[in-house]
């Protein structure tokens, strides 16, 4: 693994433990969402540039469009939970609390 | 070169540490975009210059901008800062996490050494990789470009339809 791949393996690892612990507020759990589709882009835009394979740069492209979908709707969520609920931190998000 | 291509690297690393282990969101969208800004670099040094400007532009300039305006949803009267107590234990750890990740890295899976495939065609090419990569999209890709084209637009009336709001969208208890 080169040092490259290893930036893009790393941030993912990062991300995707602070989507999954210990936040206080919806926004930052969207905000790792966020850091884990930025490094799924680079590693996607890395790979043709580094097998000299043109026409997959086509996959970075694609999958920065879709996940701008995903953010949308993730924001137009974090505004429903935060009318519903009166703000946007997790503790509120408790229905299935025991 | 090499040098400043590892330093965009740990840049990009040390921002996403910053996003994950924020003490509030002002903190995280200021790391992100920061972060982004140092994947930029990386792209750059590898000779991904077009796809290092989407990454911009479209990432940054119109994602992350309407992440910062709506982080005012979570605001505070008193926001915690990357000095408190708390907040020290979370940075800690993530370093300790990404060290944890090196040391592994060299040892079994043999992370090291320099030198990357850039993006120059042998020949006498003009265009650039990624430039010639993306314009595939308007032969073989045609369709996809479509679907996606037609997918952000559905995202637009699922937007609007959920933040519609007092019993006329998808969501009738608000």
């Amino acid at each position: 693994m080169t040092p490259m791949h290893f930036t893009y393996y790393s941030a993912f690892i990062v991300s995707i433990t602070g989507l999954s612990l210990h936040q206080t507020h919806l926004i930052s759990t969207l905000l790792c969402l966020e850091s884990m589709m930025l490094s799924l882009y680079m590693a996607l835009s890395m790979w043709p540039i580094q097998l000299q394979t043109s026409s997959f740069m086509l996959t970075p492209m694609l999958m920065l469009s879709f996940s701008a979908c995903e953010a949308g709707m993730g924001l137009s969520l974090l505004v429903a939970s935060s009318r519903t609920h009166g703000s946007d931190r997790l503790q509120n998000l408790n229905l299935l609390q025991c | 070169m090499m040098y400043f291509m590892f330093l965009f690297g740990f840049c990009f690393v040390f921002w996403m540490v910053g996003v994950s282990c924020n003490p509030s969101p002002y903190y995280g969208v200021l790391s992100l975009v920061l972060g982004a800004a140092f994947g930029c670099g990386v792209l750059v040094g590898m000779g991904g210059s077009f796809v290092s400007l989407v990454l911009f532009l479209i990432y940054l300039g119109g994602m992350l901008v309407v992440f910062a305006y709506s982080s005012a949803l979570a605001a505070e009267p008193y926001p915690v800062g990357w000095g408190s107590l708390g907040g020290v234990v979370y940075v800690v750890g993530y370093a300790l996490l990404i060290i944890g990740l090196v040391v592994m890295g060299s040892c079994l899976w043999c992370v090291g050494g320099f030198g990357e495939v850039t993006a120059d065609a042998v020949g006498l090419f003009v265009v650039r990789l990624d430039f010639g990569g993306v314009s595939w999209f308007y032969y073989y890709g045609s369709v996809m470009f479509l679907v996606a084209g037609w997918g952000l637009l559905l995202t637009l009336f699922v937007v609007l339809e959920l933040v519609r709001g007092l019993s006329r969208g998808a969501l009738s208890s608000i």
